[in-house]
């Protein structure tokens, strides 16, 4: 069933064109504060770093493991939920919750991985589709005045007094969250073994146990992953709005995850945070236009052309337009250029992939 | 002194099929023993109950003194016993090397302290071995079914093994190059330093169809019928002996 969807991917490290692009992307959102203080602009593309931590550990988790998560939205819900609690009952600050949701929703994440270790492929996916949606029924059933019911738990504390502390302090754990996943799952990484194992697991994990894996403890360790870092954007999901409510669970926050991903390029870490940086702002830069009850329509609409005339995603697609593989020793070289940059093999002949 | 490794009555029922039926053998840790038998006797549903991937039935698998009946796969690697898969299991969409890289990665190498960074030129160097070095950065889906063949062999190697089970490593293979891998398998099994891959001189067990690719490379057979082990010695005796010609030319074994 998700076999297509991850076509033939390229792995390694963002290389040369790539490389400028997401720097001057980054330069951009730094700068951005500087340039314009309009406060829903910068809200906007608060939010978006949340979810694009979001999305990002979506494809940790189902992207480079294979355990597709149609349940994602339940490591979100936990960590804005257990940053709420914590500090309703504790009083305490969102330096010290949004770490401790993130933890707790690793937690989560372990526990849901137990009776989803025997299940593959489709049947996984259902279990774990389950998941928050109880998780929403138990919140909602228990008393109000412990987990705010319908409304959710109100009056956190905001990550920061100003709008512009809030942007950095969102933009800078979204770059180190992005950077430390990208180097988790990195396969031709010399130091961490993980991105290799996650690979393997997930093209075939009878394979990889032959081989010496402990498939168990690596797929736990990709539910921890995708816990930890779907938890710490709940957590500052919730301190953001200075809510944590139910729809934190709601089915709609898990398929964003996977839409967003998908649409940019899933098995690539970037692919996921071009995905969150495209769909999301045009979402809504719609609203209160003409247009405005047509938005998720015209978002529907985009996502269907990409996964129709670029299955495997709108970055990645660009990336091979603009970078090309050294046939001799598969470097990355922007596809201008004449000579691989590293063994000066002849690049003018490679057919475009 | 207990065997190196040793399988005692060892049972398969698949319902009512009974695919290995109370089997048992040793082998030594210097010796090559291959493993033939008809179409559907059992020999690659023996393999999976030793390696981990089949629980069996009943019985005992012995290797190096421990027990290690329904251990799990990762477990049996990493205590020093790796296996192929007759039907080929590459990781398709990563590049050949990659592949090896991850048998690299098994903690029995790690904890001897080689780090992850020397992988790479590991798995080069067990790709060379076994000959399939020019497609190393190749996708796996991309390569034919000899040389997939011997890639799990190569993944196989690149655990350290010391014992080592081929399920069909000829298959699919033409003469020249089965010549090719038997002669590598022979090396491999002297022990010693292939570049950086190290080889502990694994025993091995061979499997395979026909005797005529092992004749020259084992130093004992075991012959499988219906699940039944109706032969065991060297392989001069065992083609000489009239259960195994029986079996294999599909008459009526007489009633004994
Ligand atoms: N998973 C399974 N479920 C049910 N029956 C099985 C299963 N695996 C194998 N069998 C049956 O067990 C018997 C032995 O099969 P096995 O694959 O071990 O034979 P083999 O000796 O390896 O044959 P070949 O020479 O064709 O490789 C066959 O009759 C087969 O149909
Ligand atoms: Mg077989």
């Amino acid at each position: 069933m998700f076999r297509g969807l991850f076509g033939n991917f390229r792995w390694g490290v963002l290389p040369v064109p790539g490389r400028v692009i997401a720097v001057v992307f980054f330069v951009i959102i730094f700068v951005l504060p500087l340039i314009t203080d309009d406060r829903s602009t910068l809200h906007m593309i608060t939010l978006a770093s949340i979810f694009a931590i979001f999305a990002v550990s979506w494809d940790v988790l189902s992207g480079y493991t294979g355990q597709v998560n149609f349940g994602h939205a339940l490591f979100f819900g936990v960590g804005a939920y257990s940053s709420g609690l914590l500090y309703r009952f504790l009083g305490w600050d969102p330096a010290v919750t949004v770490p401790l949701g993130a933890l707790i929703a690793a937690l989560a994440g372990v526990v849901t991985c137990l009776p989803a270790l025997r299940l593959r492929g489709p049947y996984l996916s259902l279990l774990t589709l389950a998941f928050p949606l109880l998780l929403a029924e138990i919140v909602r059933a228990i008393p109000p005045e412990i987990a705010g019911g319908y409304v959710g738990i109100t009056g956190l504390p905001r990550l920061a007094a100003t709008p512009m502390g809030r942007y950095y302090l969102c933009v800078v754990i979204m770059l180190v969250a992005v950077l430390v996943m990208w180097k988790l799952t990195d396969a031709g990484s010399k130091y961490v073994r993980t991105g290799l194992i996650f690979h393997a697991v997930r093209e075939d994990e009878i394979a990889a146990r032959a081989t010496g894996i402990n498939t168990i403890r690596y797929k736990i360790l990709a539910f921890a992953i995708g816990g930890f870092f779907g938890g710490i954007a709940g957590a500052l999901y919730a301190h953001l709005l200075t809510v944590a409510g139910p729809g934190t669970l709601g089915i709609m926050m898990s398929f964003q995850a996977i839409i967003w991903v998908i649409f940019g390029g899933i098995v690539s870490i970037y692919g996921a945070v071009v995905g969150v940086f495209t769909l999301y702002p045009l979402v809504e830069l719609l609203r209160g236009t003409p247009v405005h009850d047509y938005r998720f329509l015209i978002m529907a609409l985009m996502v269907i052309i990409i996964l129709l005339f670029m299955p495997e995603g709108i970055a990645v697609r660009i990336r091979d337009k603009i970078e090309r593989q050294c046939p001799r020793c598969k470097l990355s070289n922007a596809s201008w250029r004449r000579q691989c940059r590293a063994c000066s093999a002849d690049l003018r002949y490679v057919a475009d992939s | 002194m207990a065997a190196f490794f040793e399988v005692e009555n060892l049972t398969k029922r698949f319902g009512g099929l009974v695919a290995v039926d109370n089997v048992s053998f040793s082998i030594e840790r210097d010796e090559i023993v291959g493993l033939i038998g008809p179409n559907g006797s059992g020999k690659t549903t023996l393999v999976r109950c030793i390696i981990g991937i089949l629980s069996p039935t009943s019985g005992r698998v012995r290797f190096k003194g421990q027990d290690i009946t329904h251990w799990r796969p990762w477990k049996v690697v990493q205590a020093g016993l790796a296996g192929t898969f007759q039907v080929v299991k590459p990781f398709r969409r990563l590049p050949v090397i990659a592949n090896v890289m991850v048998g690299c990665l098994c903690p029995r190498i790690t904890r001897r302290g080689e780090w992850v960074k020397s992988t790479p030129v590991k798995a080069r160097d067990a790709l060379e071995f076994v000959g399939i070095m020019d497609r190393a950065l190749e996708p796996a889906a991309n390569l034919s079914h000899g040389d997939l063949k011997r890639l799990e062999v190569a993944r196989a190697i690149s655990t350290e093994p010391e014992l080592l089970i081929l399920d069909e490593p000829f298959g699919g293979l033409n003469p020249a190059e089965t010549d090719l891998v038997a002669k590598s398998m022979k090396r491999l099994h002297k022990g010693g330093r292939f570049g950086r891959l190290h080889s502990e001189g694994p025993a091995m067990l061979i499997i395979e169809h026909k005797l005529s690719d092992l004749m020259k490379i084992v130093d004992k057979v075991l012959v499988l019928n219906y699940g039944q082990l109706i032969a065991y010695g060297p392989p001069e005796e065992v083609v000489k002996d009239p259960a195994v010609i029986e079996a294999y030319t599909g008459k009526e074994v007489p009633i004994a």
